[in-house]
């Protein structure tokens, strides 16, 4: 992180990866910044500039418009030997609180309806961006999609992505995409493939949201693939025309049938919701199965009570959104790092490692531009923040992730500039009941009970939202002249359900925390899991 | 590249003559003319499309390569990045950002194949990385270059000329002896080059131009740019550019 100090604005930094790198300046952050510069969109990440520090030795003046990441580059490793690049490489973003994985792994997080709708609303509004543009983001999952205080989403991290053309002939690589959130169809091989992708990816993250935690969790391609099998059912030539031709499918044809049971294990959401869900997590990806963004922003879902809340209108956000202190992934994944040490110390070790631990990310044929998370502001403990290197965090589920995967794929994902391996303990020692204390009291697991409060009466609700009559959605596509129109208005009924001031009472939208209860914290086997 | 020209930085950036054949001080003082420089643009430019022909590499690349050459040396002076390192390192980031990687080393040997080592041409893979840093920089991490070869493809189906688009296509490769793409977006320049052909092969296309409602003048003021190139410059400059970059090399 760093401040512009011309106008006081807090930005994130990520560093480019220059060391390893006998091709020059990596074609990845090539392909990212010209995509990121291409792009401009509310729901994007915006890169504001990129920024060059020529080394602790020289006075760059570009370097002093920036404050340095504190303490970060001084101590970065120096390069090894016959790297020609004394400096490093910065791209400037704007900042972001949080991102959605760091932000949904608080102890006790509970997203609402309309949150989960206005986070999924957005997230399929700047993935339309992308696909419209011919971009494929090829890495969408929790850690990014970043998320402010007012409850804007915005995609980050295009350092996978690509541009594609509708004639697909172009071989792209099936090796992206975080395991947990790899559609099927690039487990088997598949190397043309378009926007489809994303939308798997989507459905991971939507059906993640729904039901509290990730719903595929593979240990390595083969197990990726064995639970989306037994989740969405076994391909076959009937459900996926066009299967068996994939490259690997006779390697991974599961040997047992399984039936589609994605309908079952989320029963409890409501209709809408698992329409949608049925329509993204479909095995085939053709457009004629799975949904493509722009119609999935059509979908009952966001046009049905309770609606998505609004980030735009302040007033909402203040309501609706809850505020939360900064989180990012890796932050919160060290928390709980810190809790498990705690615990490690009183219990048996290892018995608490598995669950929670993210994937890995996918094997890159070139070494993945670093990712640089930004470190928050008003951080208690900002000096346990810079120091601390992440490598640590993913002990546990590195060992799943399926070999072969070295520190720069697993600390890449957030690591900070120059974070001092291993350096985590001291300070993480140090700090680990201040940590623990926030965690009962200043992360508020809910928010005040005032607003945020449970479902609201069912009668209230009924007499303030009258359900649509069936037919009168307006059928031409909102998002269809390539702008994000707003929600359309015309059509009688609905007049009611916009955010007219009539509704706007705190409180309506609210309640429902739509995680399950605890006692179904079991996984996709049926297996109870101590969470 | 998707996207849209109007909202791209290329647009953004468009130049005025003026502005693009200013002899920057340090050259002025090692005695290069306004001449001497528009001689370097053109010997490099077509050295890239040499270099380029070797890797093997798509027109696309070329053009983007050019398109860097000339806008790095709005910016820059010669005295400071030698262009004989600065042409092979824009096609080797060219390259890249057109997503047809070639790899510094068989730049790096190419170049010797073709360049003699008495006119300095020996540099190496360090050099390349190196300068390809400086460039990046000096383009401002702009990488999308838009040129006039898509929009010919379209306007020449719409005028139903697209029997013409083989002299058309090699008129646009021609354009990029100048500086037209760092001034004109690049629909202007395919009009330019369909207007050219037109003359050429003495069709009447008047009609067509008229309901298309550009500027004819600025379109005939293209067209003159490339003909101008055609008339004096056609030719190289092996005989020049020896003396021009050993005033390069001198010290004022």
């Amino acid at each position: 992180m760093a401040r512009e100090k011309d106008t006081n604005e807090i930005v994130a930094l990520k560093k480019v990866r220059m060391d390893n790198e006998k091709e020059g300046f990596p074609i990845t952050a090539i392909r990212e910044i010209k995509i990121l510069k291409k792009l401009q969109h509310e729901n994007v990440i915006k890169l504001k500039e990129i920024v060059t520090s020529t080394g602790p030795e020289q006075d760059d003046p570009k370097e002093t418009q920036k404050d340095a990441p504190k303490g970060a580059k001084e101590k970065s490793p120096s390069p090894p030997d016959g790297n020609i690049y004394k400096g490093s490489i910065y791209m400037v973003f704007e900042y972001m609180d949080h991102d959605l994985t760091g932000l949904s792994d608080r102890p006790g997080m509970r997203f609402t309806v309309p949150q989960i709708k206005c986070y999924m609303k957005q997230l399929l509004t700047g993935l339309y961006y992308c696909h419209i543009n011919q971009v494929l983001h090829r890495d969408i999952k929790g850690s990014n999609l970043l998320i402010d205080n007012k409850g804007n989403l915005k995609l980050a991290d295009f350092g996978l992505a690509r541009s594609f053309s509708n004639d697909q002939n172009a071989q792209l690589t099936n090796r992206v995409i975080t395991l947990w959130y790899r559609p099927p169809e690039l487990l088997l091989g598949c190397t043309k493939y378009g926007p489809a992708v994303d939308m798997w990816s989507v459905g991971c993250i939507f059906a993640e949201l729904l039901y509290g935690k990730p719903v595929l969790t593979g240990k390595n391609e083969q197990d990726q693939l064995a639970k989306i099998f037994e989740f969405c059912g076994t391909p076959d030539e009937t459900n996926w025309p066009g299967v068996s031709k994939l490259p690997w499918y006779n390697m991974h044809r599961p040997s047992i049938y399984y039936k589609r049971r994605v309908k079952d294990v989320f029963k409890q959401f409501d209709r809408h919701a698992l329409d949608l869900v049925e329509r993204m997590l479909t095995l085939d990806p053709l457009q004629a199965s799975r949904i493509i963004a722009k119609d999935a922003l059509d979908a009952e879902y966001f046009w049905t009570d309770p609606l998505p809340c609004d980030p735009a209108r302040q007033v909402f956000s203040i309501h609706f959104l809850p505020r939360y202190e900064s989180s990012h992934e890796f932050q919160t994944k060290r928390k709980r790092q810190q809790q498990k040490d705690d615990m490690a110390k009183r219990q048996k070790p290892n018995q608490h490692y598995h669950h929670n631990s993210r994937p890995p990310p996918p094997i890159q044929q070139q070494p993945p531009v670093q990712n640089m998370r930004p470190v928050p502001g008003q951080a208690v403990h900002p000096s346990a923040h810079t120091g601390g290197a992440h490598q640590g965090h993913y002990a546990g589920g590195g060992g799943g992730g399926g070999g072969g995967r070295g520190p720069p794929g697993n600390s890449n994902r957030h690591p900070q500039a120059g974070g001092r391996p291993g350096g985590s303990g001291g300070s993480g020692g140090s700090s680990g009941g201040g940590y623990q204390n926030r965690n009962q009291g200043g992360y508020g697991i809910q928010p005040p009970p005032g607003a945020y409060g449970g479902p609201p009466p069912a009668g209230g609700r009924g007499g303030s939202y009258p359900m649509p009559p069936p037919g009168g959605y307006p059928q031409g596509p909102p998002y269809g002249g390539g702008g994000r129109g707003p929600p359309p208005m015309g059509g009688g009924g609905r007049g009611g359900q916009q955010y007219g001031p009539s509704n706007s009472l705190p409180g309506q939208y609210s309640g429902q925390p739509y995680g399950q209860p605890p006692q179904q914290y079991m996984d996709m086997d049926g297996n109870y899991r101590n969470y | 590249m998707a996207a849209n020209f109007w909202t791209s930085s290329h647009c953004k950036r468009l130049l005025e003559q003026e502005e693009i054949s200013v002899v920057s001080n340090d050259d002025r003082d090692r005695g290069l003319t306004q001449e001497d420089v528009k001689i370097i643009k053109i010997y490099f430019s077509s050295y890239i499309k040499k270099l380029a022909q070797r890797a093997k590499v798509r027109q696309r690349v070329v053009a983007t390569a050019i398109a860097y050459f000339r806008r790095v040396y709005t910016r820059k002076s010669f005295s400071e990045y030698d262009p004989r390192l600065v042409a092979p390192t824009c096609l080797y980031l060219a390259s890249k950002a057109e997503e047809s990687t070639v790899q510094a080393k068989l730049l790096i040997f190419y170049m010797k194949q073709i360049g003699s080592d008495e006119n300095g041409f020996r540099y190496d893979i360090k050099d390349i990385l190196e300068m390809e840093m400086k460039l990046l920089e000096a383009l401002d991490y702009y990488l999308v270059i838009y040129h006039p070869y898509r929009p010919l493809v379209q306007l020449l189906r719409d005028a139903g000329l697209s029997d013409m688009i083989e002299m058309c296509w090699s008129i646009v490769n021609d354009s990029y002896g100048t500086d037209l793409i760092l001034m004109h977006p690049p629909y202007m320049i395919a009009l330019a080059c369909i207007y050219i052909s037109c003359v050429i092969n003495e069709r009447d296309n008047r009609l067509w131009f008229e309901e298309s409602r550009v500027d004819m003048t600025v379109i005939k003021n293209i067209a003159m740019q490339i003909f101008d190139f055609y008339d004096n410059y056609r030719l190289g400059f092996e005989d020049r550019i020896g003396a021009i970059l050993l005033k390069l090399s001198q010290k004022s």
